[in-house]
């Protein structure tokens, strides 16, 4: 894919790089992760990870307006042919950065328009560890739709995890998820600011 | 309004709050009250946790009061402030929102 960078109101996508390995390991080893799948375990290991990433994955960091990364958003497993995809390991991790900014919310929103807008994919699919009650929550109530449960799917932190199976179509997309992000959005502004 | 009902709205989003509380860490715990800011600067949470809030409220409100509503619906937004200033401009709307 080619590198890509999309602009949002408060944040921006800029393309995954292997000097962004210590920033996004510290991240992933932080206890705010520990529902993601276990990955490396250095900074050699993460930069050979974020190296050896396939060209038919979109790999962000989240920055803010001012360049700094907070979070990572991925999509992967593209389908050209069935026309969807699996937006996936998506991580804040920087906590304190991101308090009253819908950093979350417009990161995803610049994904979904990413892949139904401009690449003109029909579907998103993921799944998410089934004791992650707040990010269920969070994809449930911006428009993803429950399809779904793979029974112990996921070992993680010594216990087995049900994978809950979510899934969102173009249409629902537009109709529910979008509005939605753009109120949260609006929600962030500057009372008295101009709308967007 | 009857003062029943206020009490009643206000403790219903304190405990929206103290179920996101039960959410975070040891560290990284919300003080509750009347003027803890919900979004926007001073806020102290991020978008994922504050639609965990909304999802809360808006069962919550739907199941104790018998009234669905939406707290990010463009009448909620074309307000100004938002609902989500603090906990007192959003009891305030949702007081509005069952009346």
């Amino acid at each position: 894919m080619p590198a890509l960078t999309l602009h949002g109101e408060f944040v921006d996508l800029r393309p995954l790089v292997p000097d962004d390995a210590a920033l996004t390991l510290r991240w992933r080893m932080d206890e705010r992760a520990a529902n993601l799948n276990r990955g490396a375990e250095t900074v050699a290991q993460q930069a050979a990870w974020i190296a050896g990433r396939p060209a038919s994955e979109y790999n962000f960091v989240i920055c803010l307006k001012d360049g700094r990364g907070v979070g990572m958003v991925s999509v992967s497993n593209i389908n050209p042919v069935n026309l969807h995809c699996e937006p996936g390991r998506f991580l804040i991790g920087e906590a304190d950065a991101v308090r009253g900014i819908p950093v979350a919310v417009e990161a995803m929103k610049l994904v979904y328009e990413l892949v139904f807008e401009q690449l003109g994919l029909q579907r998103v699919f993921g799944t998410i560890v089934s004791n992650n009650t707040l990010m269920m929550k969070w994809q449930k109530f911006l428009g993803m739709k429950e399809e779904g449960r793979m029974r112990r799917h996921y070992f993680i932190n010594g216990q087995f995890q049900d994978a809950v199976m979510f899934g969102m179509l173009v249409e629902e997309f537009r109709a529910e998820a979008l509005p939605r992000m753009n109120a949260l959005i609006a929600a962030a502004r500057p009372r008295g600011s101009a709308t967007i | 309004m009857s003062s029943d009902k206020k009490t009643a709205v206000l403790e219903t989003i304190y405990q929206a709050l103290r179920t996101l509380n039960e959410e975070r860490g040891p560290d990284d715990q919300i003080a509750i009250g009347p003027d803890t800011c919900l979004f926007g600067e001073g806020s102290a949470l991020d978008s994922l946790s504050l639609v965990s809030v909304i999802v809360d409220l808006e069962t919550a409100v739907s199941d104790q009061f018998g009234k669905p509503i939406s707290l990010t619906d463009d009448k909620a937004m074309s307000r100004d402030p938002v609902p989500f200033t603090d906990v007192t401009a959003l009891k305030t709307y949702i007081l509005e929102l069952l009346a």
